[in-house]
């Protein structure tokens, strides 16, 4: 039997328009090629030093 | 695909072949990205929004750069009715890559109409707000409030679940799984549609045995819709039999019963009808009769004056006709003038103009004939003047003073200018000790001829009359 009260706790609230700037710049973007790079730099660093 | 090191072509090898920068496994993470793309593009050809997501999302956390990838992404967030979301992709998916791509198109459809937007932006703060008042416990007002979100929005995935789950906590089944039905032709493979449909399938078939006879089969049942309503016809229930008297008995009942209706609902409307029918036909016909009696009233009205206008018009011909009107006066003054001019009696003249003047007003008559009348007196006027003197003076020497006084008086009358006749006046007066018209008479000769003979004597007599 489902539980209302915890049911409607999987709900929130929608994003209103004005709200989208600070969903879009709060976002983040940081995929695993980013990681990648950073990782492959910084070994090239250590390999450096 | 390019080397994330130099940002050259990158070519078949493992590695790049402008900076010899390994790329083997930068490669296997954009195949990978592409793979999440393509599986997240199946999944939303066959209307699988959740999975969509859920591979778009891997794709996207594995390369950010995969404009397509984000671009389905918002796509499918708009689709679920998530618009804020559906921009915010298209709008990073933009800065990501500014030129040649379609995200710029579907934020200017977006933005394109304000009243489009604003719509948009109603919607979502009509379902949080109904979201809110499932919190407070108000669950009639979120139920109309998210009706409300739906007409604007049918696509609201959200606002379908949350409307739906209220449904089922108020045990709407029906609507409930209307509306779950809605959110799985939005998105096949909605997981908490899926799971709420189980439930409310579930509430709607109940094994009979652990239920027992409280909830009736859906196969015992005709289910049908009308608008919002679900119709639930039975099928097992029969009509109990009953006989034929008591059918019998009940149309006569039946047939009373819609006697009694008529005679009480029908008649009493048909009656008053009637009753308001005869009343304006009274109303208009006592309008007709007021104007008609206004009408008669006018006519009559017109009648009493043209009644008096004729009894006017009758008075003036009777002026002009009739006795002593204005032919019969002129009639009479041309016999005394023609009888005057055939005998030359100035005393018969004189006594015909007396008779005249005291049947006729001289004042009334026309101009010309007062002009013949001044003319016939002047005429005979000295003559009679002569005569009455005489015959006065004769009077009074045999002091016969009345006589005397009367043919003095016509004397004077008939020629103004014997001074003589008005100081004999006096005299006849005085001696006849009519004092008071004796000075009369004198004042009179005082004031008409004050420079005469008898103008001294006079005052002298009114001296003495006075001191007297």
């Amino acid at each position: 039997m489902i539980d209302f009260e915890e049911e409607l706790k999987k709900f929130h609230p929608s994003l209103e328009i004005e709200e989208a700037e600070d969903a879009i710049y709060n976002q983040d973007l940081t995929d695993l090629a980013d990681l990648l790079v950073k990782m492959v730099k910084e070994s090239q660093t250590q390999e450096e030093g | 695909m390019l080397c994330y090191n130099c940002g050259c072509q990158l070519s078949e090898q493992d590695f790049c072949t402008s900076c010899g920068a390994d790329v083997a496994l930068y490669k296997k993470i954009i195949y990978a990205s592409n793979r999440f793309y393509n599986d997240g593009l199946e999944k939303a050809k066959v209307r699988d929004l959740s999975g969509a997501i859920n591979s778009l999302r891997q794709s996207l956390k594995l390369n950010k750069e995969n404009i397509e990838a984000r671009n389905l992404l918002g796509l499918v967030y708009f689709e679920m009715g998530e618009v804020v979301a559906a921009l915010s992709e298209w709008v990073i998916s933009k800065n990501l890559l500014p030129k040649k791509n379609i995200a710029s198109n579907y934020i200017d459809m977006v933005q394109s109409s304000s009243g489009r937007l604003e719509t948009i932006n109603q919607t979502i703060k009509k379902y949080n707000q109904s979201y809110h008042y499932c919190l407070q416990g108000s669950k009639d007002l979120a139920i109309i409030q998210l009706k409300k979100v739906l007409s604007m929005n049918p696509r609201f995935l959200r606002a379908h679940q949350l409307l739906a789950l209220l449904y089922m906590d108020t045990e709407q089944w029906d609507r409930a799984q209307k509306e779950l039905k809605h959110c799985l032709e939005i998105d096949r493979n909605n997981t908490i549609a899926l799971n709420y449909m189980k439930e409310v399938e579930q509430a709607l078939s109940p094994d009979d045995s652990s239920k027992g006879g409280a909830k009736r089969s859906r196969e015992d049942a005709v289910r049908y819709q009308t608008d919002n309503e679900v119709i639930i016809q039975p099928l097992t229930v029969k009509e109990p039999k009953r006989g034929g008297l008591s059918s019998l008995l009940n149309i006569v009942i039946g047939f009373v019963i819609g006697l009694a209706a008529m005679y009480f609902l029908v008649v009493p409307s048909i009656v008053t009808r009637e009753r308001n029918d005869a009343n304006q036909r009274v109303t208009e016909i006592n309008g007709k009769l007021d104007d008609k009696t206004a009408t008669v009233a006018q006519l009559e009205q017109q009648v009493a004056d043209l009644e008096q206008e004729k009894e006017q018009l009758n008075q003036e011909i009777q002026g002009f006709v009739g006795d002593n009107g204005t032919l019969d006066t002129i009639d009479s003054f041309l016999k005394v003038v023609s009888s005057y001019l055939v005998t030359k009696d100035a005393v018969q003249a004189g006594k015909d103009l007396e008779a005249y003047a005291e049947s006729v007003d001289i004042g009334q008559t026309s101009e010309a004939l007062q002009d013949l009348y001044q003319t016939m007196f002047t005429a005979i006027g000295p003559e009679l003047g002569n005569i009455y003197y005489e015959d006065g003076k004769n009077a009074l020497n045999d002091n016969l003073f009345e006589d005397a006084i009367a043919n003095l008086e016509k004397a004077f009358y008939y020629d103004a200018s014997r001074e003589d006749a008005l100081y004999e006046l006096g005299n006849a007066y005085r001696r006849n000790e009519n004092k008071e018209e004796a000075i009369a008479s004198y004042q009179k000769l005082l004031e008409l001829f004050p420079d005469s003979k008898n103008a001294k004597r006079a005052q002298r007599y009114i001296d003495d009359l006075s001191e007297g």
